[in-house]
């Protein structure tokens, strides 16, 4: 096999593993037939069936709801702060106990008291979720505003550039390869804190279908759930791919880094 | 300068010299930063005035109620058990996430057909969220310390692993060839040119995981019980000893603090070529 007839297989080949993979669990599973090892087919029939229902859209629709909402709110608040933070040497030093010493806590830690402040509605799942997300996207876009050149700010400060505009039109486009990339991490975050929320406390959502189940011992079901989510949290990343290249196209251009 | 190309993680190149930012940064470490810790004081002390005058005593802890709670906890010794029994599981699951992610992400970039082979499969297990897999867990392994093990093992080794991979990828195709060229076998090379090229990159992912893991391992106390400082914060949550509560949540504070001095401090040391401290940022 010539090397481009070698390269042009490699996508394939990352297909024909998986799918290797999903039929050994098969063939062990029908080896070892066990409730607590279904075998793929199984959970596959089943997801086929419960996915389309309504009841499970809608726990999927809560679910993406509340994981938007948090999103939004912590990604807004993370860059908003961090480019204040940013562009003031004097600021970043007096707040950087603070911030380090938030980013460091487990976001878990703020469930219970959000749970006693909140109560277990929407508003509990929203905060933790954007108590997630913000620190990351927080020190990744002070990093980002702090490596713009001096040359830069030189520039501005000569041009008589006012705050505002100098974060919005200068700090926020230098600092955005460094912003996306705290966004992605933020994302696979805010996941996490979504079904931990809604393991704890939900009535709904795709975290309370999976603790439901297990509850009554439907195995295929919580293999179905975790699937889901693992599909999930797929599909967001690669749409948070898609977005990153469309946005920083003229980044990679500069650059001429291939995408990541 | 290949090496820190690509986690993935760390910033884009700034073009400032860099012998400006290690001396800052040096300054800076080595200065404490009492204006900095001052904020945290006052910011403490107007939560305090804020729960105070407007009787939130019912839904908020004020700060003091939560220290003199953590302290006379600790000083009792109700906390030591709790903390004992997290760092305890936590360290055992981050060190398997280590090994696991460390050897597979050396493993897997150095070869372009192992990492076409494994690309989907990797992609889709890392998207399954760790926590997701606490009910799944628990029928596999029963409640015990294997089954924490295994999740904060599961959660911790993605980001090792990913960062290795980039890393390894980063590493200058020269410096390789060079060492090829020089005869080094192929396991020399990985050994001798590709990790230390790629320990920036490892540095980082160690750096997240740790993170990330500490979350997990109280994540999965608080859900099952048993011991740990997770549990200690359902008891409390649930018994609505509300300083309590908020003692545990700055014992976790301080902890995940800790940890990150720590390792900082470890990467400056093993990584002092790397220079400019570039890998801040997680």
């Amino acid at each position: 096999m010539t090397a481009s007839a070698a390269r042009a297989a490699r996508p394939l080949l990352g297909a024909a593993v998986f799918l290797a993979v999903l039929g050994l669990w098969q063939a062990e599973a029908r080896r070892h037939p066990s409730y607590l090892f279904p075998a793929a087919s199984a959970v596959l029939e089943r997801a086929s069936h419960v996915w389309p229902t309504s009841e499970f859209l809608s726990d999927v629709v809560s679910s993406l709801e509340r994981l938007g909402a948090g999103y939004v709110i912590g990604a807004g608040v993370g860059v908003a702060l961090g480019l204040v933070l940013g562009s003031s040497v004097g600021l970043r030093r007096l707040l950087e106990p603070l911030t380090e010493l938030l980013r460091a806590t487990p976001a878990i830690s703020i469930v219970p008291a959000a749970i006693v402040l909140f109560g277990l509605g929407e508003a509990m799942h929203v905060a933790v979720i954007a108590f997630a997300v913000c620190f990351p996207v927080l020190v990744n876009t002070v990093e980002g505003v702090r490596a713009v050149s001096p040359e830069v700010r030189d520039t501005a400060a000569m041009l008589q550039v006012g705050p505002v505009e100098r974060a919005v039109r200068i700090h926020l486009p230098a600092a955005l390869p460094q912003i996306f990339a705290g966004l992605r991490i933020a994302l696979s975050a805010a996941v996490i804190l979504l079904v931990i929320s809604e393991f704890v406390g939900a009535g709904d959502g795709v975290g309370h279908y999976i603790t439901f189940q297990q509850s009554q011992f439907n195995t295929e079901e919580v293999y179905g759930g975790i699937l889901f989510l693992g599909l999930l949290g797929y599909v967001l990343n690669r749409l948070f791919l898609v977005v990153e290249r469309r946005v920083l196209a003229w980044h990679y251009g500069a650059v001429g880094e291939s995408g990541r | 300068m290949a090496a820190a190309f690509g986690t993935g993680i760390v910033a884009p190149l700034s073009r400032v010299p860099k012998g400006t930012i290690v001396a800052g940064g040096a300054r800076i470490l080595k200065r404490g930063n009492l204006s900095g810790w001052l904020f945290v004081v006052l910011v403490a002390g107007l939560a305090e005035v804020i729960v105070r005058a407007g009787n939130l005593g019912d839904s908020v802890a004020a700060p003091s109620a939560a220290v003199r709670a953590l302290a006379s906890e600790l000083w009792a010794g109700r906390l030591s058990q709790a903390i004992v029994t997290t760092l305890h599981v936590y360290a055992e699951g981050l060190a398997v996430a280590i090994a696991i992610g460390v050897v597979a992400g050396i493993a897997i970039g150095s070869s372009r057909t192992l990492l076409a082979a494994s690309s989907v499969v990797l992609e889709f297990l890392r998207a399954v969220p760790a926590v997701a897999l606490i009910p799944l867990a628990i029928l596999w392994f029963g409640l015990g310390v294997p089954m924490h093990r295994f999740v904060i093992a599961y959660a911790a080794t993605w980001p090792i692993l990913i960062a290795t991979l980039y890393g390894v990828r980063g590493t200058d195709r020269l410096l390789h060839d060079v060492a090829r060229t020089a005869g080094e076998t192929r396991l020399g090379t990985v050994v001798r040119v590709t990790a230390p090229a790629a320990l920036p990159g490892i540095a980082a992912g160690i750096r997240l995981s740790a993170v990330i893991a500490l979350n997990v391992a109280v994540t999965v106390e608080f859900i099952n019980g048993g011991g740990g400082i997770g549990a200690y914060m359902q008891r409390q949550q649930n018994a609505y000893n509300l300083p309590e509560l908020y003692g545990a949540i700055v014992l976790t504070a301080l902890l995940g603090y800790a940890i990150h001095l720590t390792l900082r401090a470890a990467e400056q040391r093993a990584l002092f070529w790397v220079g400019e401290h570039r890998l801040e940022s997680r």
